[in-house]
């Protein structure tokens, strides 16, 4: 079996259509939203479109499942004992039985919000956050900023279940949570283990999750304010091994990258208007 | 005698979508929903807006039809910045079937869409889209069943409510009101401060 899947080779059957998040990125349309009041940003019941914009995030949640369980899956293949641990692959084949179940009860969430698999697009980047070839830089992108943001979308859909009154959103997303929490501590674990003596290795991990964190801020995705869907949920990943001084850095980023986001539109919409096009 | 349709913008600037294609759906669709020949049609498709930012409103205004309605409901969701010609089959329908109730005595007394609260147009939309599914359109119950959960709760009562809306050929604006107050929906809808056209305004 091959080493090292490339995120274009990923097995997908008919039902799944991929798009390249360059192709949301220059949609001329997405400067002319980002000027308007769209309403509030947090999941809620008296949001606009608050129904289909849960199911197009449940189904986002499903197909990130979906790469998570890959990530972890190669993690356990891809390395030979001595890059990686027997126990570390311990870990994460137990992983990759809980992102199979937590693709199972996205399924079932999805059915219950009235969607199906494939029914939106899938994009591929977080995957692409578990093909670095250094197992530790690998656990960084994937158990700790990509599971970290499961956690974040986890308690934004818990909270938004409990808001909505509905009991089945709020307890799957509750227990999917316990388990996201789990991930990262192992994440946070064997980064301590396997860089204890090589801290340069240490900061070079480190500054690979910052750079997969400014990804996954998505351009005002997640943060702290108002403004942000996604809220970061710092009790949780305090749980999960992030120190108050980590926390308080991606809190920072996900400013800078919702500032950015917003200097990108204007100058879009100005671009956009000098040419011609939406008038 | 068929309805004269116009829509705007045309052309589409931001995307690719051909108003006059708009337009001839909207035609079949207006016959489709009951809206009584020679009644004109106005529609205002937002082109800016992309899925799943979705929404439409159902006016009249001075015996005209006026349709707003959000670029996103016009979208392939499969195929991003594609026109979907069932999906704007399917929107334009049960915005028609919403238009056709005003135009009746039933919902005479029927404030503008603007002015409806979230939980009157889940149960509107839950008996407009009931009727457009018996039309042949392709349509998701139970998507409209968690739409209209949102605002009118996920009890047995508001599914019971519900069910009864989606079977039904007739109905009435006060009718509406009764279920919003018996899922107890019409209390909660009063504690929201944004507007439920936000969408719409610019």
């Amino acid at each position: 079996m091959k080493k090292f899947l490339a995120e274009s080779e990923l097995a997908r059957d008919e039902r799944f259509v991929r798009t390249k998040i360059e192709d949301r990125i220059f949609d001329p349309r997405g400067a002319k939203v980002a000027q308007r009041n769209t309403g509030p940003a947090k999941m809620a019941v008296d949001r606009p479109a608050a129904a289909e914009r849960s199911r197009s995030l449940m189904h986002g949640i499903f197909v990130g499942e979906i790469q998570a369980l890959e990530g972890a899956g190669r993690t356990c293949y891809d390395f030979t004992l001595d890059d990686a641990p027997f126990a570390l692959k311990l870990d994460m084949a137990r992983q990759c039985w809980d992102e199979s179940r937590h693709c199972e009860i996205s399924v079932k969430l999805g059915d219950h919000m009235g969607t199906e698999i494939g029914a939106y697009t899938e994009s591929t980047f977080l995957f692409a956050a578990a093909c670095n070839p250094d197992p530790v830089l690998r656990l960084c992108g994937v158990n700790r900023a990509l599971e970290g943001l499961a956690i974040d979308v986890f308690n934004s859909m818990k909270e938004f279940g409990d808001e909505s009154g509905d009991p089945i959103l709020e307890f799957c997303e509750d227990w999917m949570l316990a388990d996201e929490v789990t991930h990262v501590k192992m994440g946070s674990d064997w980064l301590r283990r396997l860089t204890e003596d090589d801290p340069e290795r240490r900061e070079r991990a480190l500054e690979f999750q910052r750079t997969v964190d400014s990804i996954f801020n998505l351009g005002g995705f997640r943060g702290e304010d108002d403004e942000n869907p996604i809220q970061l949920a710092r009790r949780f990943r305090e749980l999960a091994g992030f120190t108050d001084e980590e926390n308080d850095s991606l809190a920072e980023l996900a400013r800078q990258s919702t500032e950015q986001a917003r200097e990108m539109a204007a100058m879009a919409t100005a671009a956009l208007d000098q040419s011609g096009a939406g008038t | 005698m068929t309805s004269r349709v116009t829509v705007t913008p045309d052309p589409f600037t931001l995307i690719a979508y051909d108003a006059a294609e708009i337009g001839r759906i909207a035609q079949d669709a207006a016959a489709l929903a009951g809206v009584a020949p020679g009644v004109d049609i106005s529609i205002e498709v937002d082109e800016e807006l992309f899925a799943p930012l979705v929404g439409h409103m159902s006016d009249v205004v001075e015996g005209t039809v006026v349709i707003w309605i959000s670029g996103a409901n016009l979208e392939d969701n499969r195929r991003p910045r594609h026109f979907s010609a069932e999906q704007a089959r399917r929107d334009l329908t049960i915005a028609l079937l919403r238009a056709a109730d005003r135009l009746g005595e039933g919902f005479a007394d029927a404030p503008p869409d603007a002015e409806l609260t979230r939980a009157e147009r889940a149960a509107w939309d839950a008996f407009a889209v009931g009727r457009a599914a018996r039309l042949g359109m392709n349509v998701k119950r139970q998507a409209q069943l968690y739409d209209y959960r949102l605002q009118h709760g996920f009890s047995d009562v508001a599914d019971a409510a519900f069910d009864r809306l989606w079977v039904a050929d007739s109905m009435t604006f006060a009718g509406i009101r009764e279920i919003c107050v018996e899922t107890g929906a019409a209390e909660r809808a009063k504690a929201s401060k944004i507007p439920v056209d936000l969408l719409r305004q610019r």
